[in-house]
């Protein structure tokens, strides 16, 4: 290879970075073409679908969990799959076995200070209640399984700025997912036997609000169990990671 | 106009791919452009600005739920790939003792 | 019975679960049975339908077409659904008896087989999407599977090369969504002829073909390709390079059916992007040493090939791809394998320190010629049948017949090289008396054998598609193989063998991850130039 000067390196390289603003910028051209057009096209019939019917048919104030947990179901389902697979992926890609060439482990250097500490005590309980309100009134107020979960996994890992030393079952954590996973499917296929569709809501059509309701704050909860379990061993993994 | 911005936040992740030599910008990069792709999403669902779709009177303007329960679905996902590319990181960062790409991919293991 | 294709989807997922929970070395088992119940599923479910495939539309939750997730297939969804079925059993034989078949690989290898039929059925964008980002975190997972550093390093630049491009693909899905009001195949697929002009329209068609273009790994994106099927295990590289990598091919084919009311006329610029993927590909595979990547770089030549075939608005040329899929998964799965089995008893990846492999295993030896012969493209066997198809339908242009040949006279060249590996005394190898890998390599040379000669009732009793216009018994056709096979000797003899310098750079070349996001970004440039600019 012929050895570049340090300048011809860098007008290289300042080129390709003109190129490459250019290019962007070139984009950003036709997307604004696309754009000016969409608004000429622009079709509503999805929105006006769902404001007018959705309420209705699904026995769910909140429209976007109408959509999560019956219209879309099946997409919620596999959200939740991918959940599990990268726990497990996680898992299995820290899990040490064989011998690293430049392992080093981080010890941790900074205490966490006393202030963070007490107004972390003061905050999880809260947030936990907070969290496990949005996953119950998922389908009233905004709100959900997948939000709600997120939280409850926060309130959770606050658990660790109070006791930094605190040892966490992993391989329990991912069996209880798995097996909340299975119940999920299990749910959710239930309406094939009671309403001859999959992934729907398990009572009939034509029954009420509230009886449909009972079906969206099961299937709420064990959803954002679900999330809070994964987001929390993904988080206790990375975290052994650095012992 | 929000659409546009927001396409340029997906620009600046794409100038960040391909411009930056350590692995874990790359994987914020690619967390800016999917942060670019939700907020796009949610822009475009609410073009002519509505209420949010929750406890909705009828006859009255709302955004297009559907790609906000979308948006759901890719957050998670968005977030599963974050967290393995990271512990990928991670090891990556043990074997080869380097988190550039220049270290990581020159190196070559035999002959 | 129309519900026979959720059963498939949730069947291997829920195998997966079950093998992960319930501790016993028993459960590996428990796979064979869920896969042969997946098998007289599938084969029950074809003879019902087989001749009505408008009929298997299910909609989930009985909702609206335009509204719910449905699923459906048809003949070429049916014959992928059948061909992953087939691959999945012959590598869970292969891992059957090995330190590899543990509970988390199981797992794995069973989540991804519901989640690949799940994306070979979707009638949905955004579900579809869903599908894809799975099967990229679960092959990135599989990739690192083996966790030494070179597989780490692989995934990592595996998973964030596809994240990026299925984000593209995502952004078409809302412009699709926004002009159409729905995000079902068929539904826009039908609307589409009357906004085909539209400039968001066609932009849309440009980022999801550039997230597909990513996913099946084309011309100026292919370098994620070698690097992870090159590492891998070989178990998993087979499937890869068989199986999943065909799921961006089978999305092409999806989205261009969906797009075909647009008027695009996407026909020439695919081809030569086929062209270009096939010519590079096998460029770089002469210049390799190690097996594996030989292997993994004429997968990305072949899904050149594949390509050139697929790109055509000709209904022939198209099949001509579409059968080249098939073929390509058996006789690569068939090499990889063979590959693997070989490494195993050599402990070497070099293609040079390898030598007397006949003496010293004949069984897998014959198996490993009949892929040679079937990926050169050698009358009766299978690669010979889509080449010629293809070969037959480019007639016309001079230009693309040359390029196919040039392309046939690389494979040859490579696999002459690779094909020294036979020769030479027998060499004292670890015994490993594994069964299980001969009956899976047996399964894909056989399965190559037969659909290289009893193509014409074969074709016609699946797709209905008449070939008894291609000829095996033909004076042209020997003659073509043995010159291509003579041309690649000779340029073996002369110039690989030397290893001059050239050679020597391509070989040491290793693209960037940067420089692969800016081809990637260009790619889009170039697209969108083609596409939305000039008309």
């Amino acid at each position: 290879m012929i050895l570049k000067s340090s300048s011809s390196r860098i007008v290289i390289s300042v080129i390709k970075h003109i190129v490459l603003i250019g290019m962007l910028g070139f984009l950003f051209y036709v997307f604004f073409g696309a754009y000016e057009n969409l608004e000429a096209l622009y079709n509503t019939f999805g929105k006006d679908y769902f404001s007018r019917y959705a309420e209705a048919e699904t026995g769910s104030k909140n429209l976007v969990t109408s959509i999560l947990l019956d219209y879309r179901l099946f997409d919620s389902l596999f959200e939740a799959g991918i959940l599990l697979i990268a726990v497990s992926g996680v898992i299995w890609i820290s899990r040490h076995e064989i011998e690293e060439k430049n392992a080093q482990f981080m010890i941790d250097k900074f205490k966490t200070p006393d202030l963070f500490v007490t107004f972390s005590r003061l905050v999880y309980p809260l947030m936990l209640a907070f969290g496990f309100y949005v996953i119950i009134n998922g389908h009233l107020s905004p709100g959900g399984g997948f939000q709600g979960g997120a939280i409850v996994a926060t309130a959770i890992l606050i658990l660790y700025y109070i006791d930094a030393e605190k040892d966490t079952n992993i391989n329990l954590i991912v069996t209880v997912e798995k097996y909340i996973y299975i119940a999920i499917l299990l749910l959710a296929t239930a309406s094939y036997f009671t309403r001859g569709a999959f992934f729907t809501n398990v009572f009939p059509l034509e029954s009420s609000a509230d009886a449909k309701s009972i079906y969206l704050v099961v299937l709420n909860v064990l959803i954002g169990f679900k999330v809070a379990l994964g987001l929390w061993a993904i988080f206790t993994a990375f975290l052994k990671e650095g012992r | 106009m929000d659409p546009l911005l927001t396409f340029i936040v997906i620009l600046i992740g794409f100038y960040g791919l391909a411009t930056s030599t350590n692995i874990i910008k790359s994987v914020f990069c690619v967390t800016i452009i999917e942060s670019g792709v939700i907020l796009l999403f949610l822009n475009m669902g609410n073009l002519d600005g509505g209420r949010i779709p929750v406890d909705i009177i009828p006859d009255t303007l709302i955004a297009d739920p559907l790609p906000q329960a979308l948006m759901i679905t890719t957050i998670v996902i968005g977030s599963t790939v974050t967290s393995l590319s990271l512990m990928l990181c991670i090891k990556v960062f043990h074997h080869f003792g380097s988190v550039e790409w220049v270290d990581v991919l020159g190196m070559e293991r035999g002959r | 019975m129309a519900f026979f294709s959720v059963l498939l989807i949730i069947i291997p997922v829920f195998t997966a679960l079950v093998i992960y929970l319930y501790k016993h070395s028993a459960v590996k088992y428990l796979t064979f049975i869920a896969q042969l119940a997946m098998t007289i599923l599938a084969v029950l479910y074809y003879r019902e339908f087989s001749d009505q495939w408008a009929s298997t539309l299910i909609v989930f939750g009985d909702w609206d077409l335009r509204i719910g997730i449905s699923l459906i297939n048809d003949e070429i969804s049916m014959s992928f659904i059948f061909l992953t079925l087939f691959s999945f059993w012959m590598v869970l034989i292969y891992t059957f008896d090995t330190r590899q078949s543990n509970r988390t690989f199981l797992f794995f290898l069973m989540f991804l087989q519901g989640v690949f039929l799940g994306l070979l059925q979707t009638y949905d964008l955004f579900n579809m999407f869903v599908f894809l980002e799975l099967t990229t975190i679960l092959v990135t997972i599989l990739i690192a599977f083996k966790k030494s550093g070179d597989s780490f390093r692989a995934a990592v630049y595996y998973i964030l090369l596809n994240a990026s491009g299925v984000l593209v693909f995502l952004i078409g899905v809302i412009i699709m969504y926004n002009v159409f009001g729905t995000i079902n195949v068929g539904v826009i697929g039908e609307a589409i002829d009357s906004v085909g002009e539209a400039t968001s329209v066609r932009f849309a068609y440009v980022l999801m073909m550039a997230g597909i273009a990513v996913k099946s790994a084309l011309f100026p994106v292919f370098s994620w390709l070698p690097k992870a099927h090159g590492v891998a295990q070989s178990a998993i590289s087979a499937l890869l390079s068989g199986l999943i990598v065909k799921g961006g091919l089978y999305m092409f084919i999806r989205i261009n059916q969906m797009f075909s009311g647009a008027n695009l006329e996407s026909g020439e610029f695919f081809f030569y992007v086929g062209a270009a993927t096939a010519v590079v590909g096998v460029l770089f595979a002469v210049s390799q040493k190690d097996i594996k990547q030989i292997l993994a770089y004429h997968t990305v030549s072949q899904i050149g090939i594949v390509m050139m075939g697929l790109s055509s608005p000709d209904f022939d040329t198209f099949y001509g791809g579409l059968l080249h899929i098939f073929n390509h998964a058996l006789f690569k799965s068939l090499l990889f394998l063979g590959a693997g089995v070989i490494i195993k008893a050599y402990r070497t990846k070099y293609v040079s320190d390898m030598r007397g492999v006949f003496k010293t295993m004949p069984a897998v030896s014959i198996f490993m010629i009949v892929g040679m012969l079937s990926i050169t493209g050698a009358p009766l066997f299978n690669g010979f049948i889509s080449k010629t198809i293809i070969k037959y339908s480019i007639e016309d242009s001079t230009l693309k017949s040359w390029i196919l040949f040039g392309v046939n006279i690389g494979t040859a060249t490579s696999f002459i090289k690779m094909s020294q590996i036979f020769f030479g005394p027998r060499r004292m190898t670890l015994r490993l008396y594994a069964p299980f890998d001969r009956i899976a390599l047996m399964g894909f040379a056989f399965a190559c054998v037969i659909l290289g000669n009893f193509y014409i009732p074969i074709s016609d009793g699946f797709f209905g598609v008449e070939l008894s216009y291609i000829s095996v018994f033909n004076f042209d056709a020997f003659f073509d193989y043995f010159v291509a096979l003579a041309i690649g000797f000779l340029i073996y003899y002369f110039i690989i063998k030397k290893d001059y310098r050239p050679i020597r750079m391509i070989r040491e070349y290793k693209p960037s991850f940067q420089s692969a996001n800016f081809v990637f970004i260009m790619f889009v440039v170039v697209m969108s130039v083609y596409f939305v600019l000039i008309p």
